[in-house]
């Protein structure tokens, strides 16, 4: 203690020094700054890409990611600039769909850079972030929630005409984040199987529209009819077992070749809920199991077979969507 | 028989309110003033619970410079409103939410503000 009788007054005695903010302040206000920077950037993309298309159904396994994948490749076969966005971050395959499989994101100046997959299609998908395919995700609402915004912010998508966001079925978080995020969403997709268990699950998706205020661009139906082609004698009249035993009997041309289709999983339900619920009828794609092997080669069936049986339904499918875009594009609000 | 909200088409910023332009024709405005003290934030909508908090909410905003606000819209659902100056910019304002104001109705349906889950 000093002896000096006279004492000094210091009013910063006890007070922090002056030395700016600290650490835990410093990332605060990092992290505020990442968000607003995040924010003006959502709103930058909205103006880049033209047209953001949602792909959802009720259901899991009917077919969701190759619809999405198919959609964006044909739309790049029209010469499109597309890209996709893979939101099921817990169980990411459209890398593996789009021969991506392996590849790492480039990640630039804080930005990350889309891997380019067949007919330049720009992917964004959690399956690039995993270190092994076996890894799970196990992530909770909030964490999710900045995973997807962080895919939307944060992606240095340049200019493109179509965004299709694949989505994990039902109709959760997920949808939820992108439609408060990223604006002018042109609408959803609902892809269906035509069994009743999938369509009472995709009606719900609509109602799930509905609510978001998010308008339904339409019902696809997938795996809707299987095509068996063979050989018979000339003119002859082919039987075929179908399902449940019914006979499906077809006439063999000239040179004896026969097509004929079955319908695994009935046909027409995803006609039927999109009449029920006034929302248009996108079409049927075939149930093709080249879109498995095509799938797991990471060779879609589209850029295999590009005049294909399933090329073309994919491509009349497209033609459904952008008839339905325009139409709605023409009501877009106008702000001055 | 709830009322059917027409479609919004166009919307002007004008000096002091908002023109509304709907698809069954009608054109419609609000106030900046009036948009602003019906921000539906969890910030701001608390203080129009009691009538005299609701009052100082209003005269708070007409004491700021209401100038032409940015706007942004929200999905397909919702607009938000960026101002210049001081005054919160937090409000998600859904497209029903603007058509009562439009309309002079209570945005809020009398119903006040209550925190956490519905």
């Amino acid at each position: 203690m000093s002896d000096s009788p006279v004492s000094v007054h210091n009013p910063n005695e006890g007070q922090p020094q002056d030395e700016g903010p600290s650490a835990a302040q410093q990332k605060q206000m990092e992290q505020a700054y990442a968000q607003m920077k995040r924010k003006m950037s959502m709103q930058e993309i909205g103006k880049k890409i033209k047209h953001k298309i949602m792909v959802l159904s009720g259901k899991g396994g009917v077919g969701k990611s190759t619809v999405s994948t198919g959609l964006a490749l044909s739309l790049a076969q029209q010469g499109h600039k597309v890209g996709i966005l893979d939101i099921d971050i817990t169980g990411p395959n459209v890398p593996k769909m789009m021969g991506l499989d392996g590849k790492r994101l480039h990640v630039e100046g804080g930005r990350i850079h889309p891997a380019q997959g067949h007919l330049g299609v720009k992917v964004i998908s959690m399956a690039f972030l995993l270190d092994d395919d076996d890894t799970p995700v196990v992530w909770r609402g909030p964490i999710k929630l900045g995973a997807i915004q962080q895919f939307i912010g944060d992606v240095e998508w340049g200019n493109l005409d179509y965004l299709v966001i694949d989505f994990p079925p039902g109709t959760s978080d997920e949808p939820l984040t992108v439609a408060q995020s990223l604006p002018d969403i042109d609408g959803m997709v609902i892809v269906t199987t035509p069994q009743d268990v999938a369509l009472m699950d995709s009606r719900k998706s609509i109602g799930f529209a509905e609510s978001l205020k998010v308008p339904v661009l339409g019902v696809v139906e997938n795996m809707s009819g299987y095509t068996i082609n063979g050989k018979s004698a000339p003119n002859s009249t082919v039987e075929i077992a179908g399902p449940g035993g019914k006979s499906i009997s077809t006439q063999a041309d000239d040179e004896g070749n026969f097509s004929v289709v079955v319908d695994i999983f009935k046909k027409g339900g995803g006609k039927n809920t999109a009449e029920e619920f006034s929302v248009p009828y996108l079409g049927a794609l075939p149930f093709d199991p080249g879109f498995v092997r095509g799938g797991d080669d990471g060779v879609h069936r589209i850029v295999s077979e590009p005049e294909g049986h399933s090329a073309k339904a994919f491509s009349e499918v497209v033609a459904a969507i952008q008839e339905q875009i325009g139409a709605s594009e023409s009501s877009s609000l106008e702000i001055i | 028989m709830a009322e059917i909200m027409p479609k919004l088409t166009r919307l002007e910023r004008r000096k002091s309110d908002l023109l509304l332009t709907y698809e069954s024709g009608d054109e419609l405005s609000v106030e900046y003033v009036d948009l602003r003290h019906a921000c539906p934030c969890a910030k701001c909508a608390p203080n129009r619970n009691e009538d005299q908090t609701s009052i100082d909410l209003r005269e708070s905003v007409e004491k700021l410079a209401n100038k032409k606000p940015k706007v942004v819209t929200i999905g397909n659902y919702a607009l938000s409103f960026e101002w210049e100056d001081q005054g919160c910019s937090s409000g998600i304002y859904r497209f029903e939410r603007i058509w009562a104001l439009a309309n002079n109705k209570d945005p809020d349906n009398g119903k006040p503000y209550v925190h956490g889950p519905w």
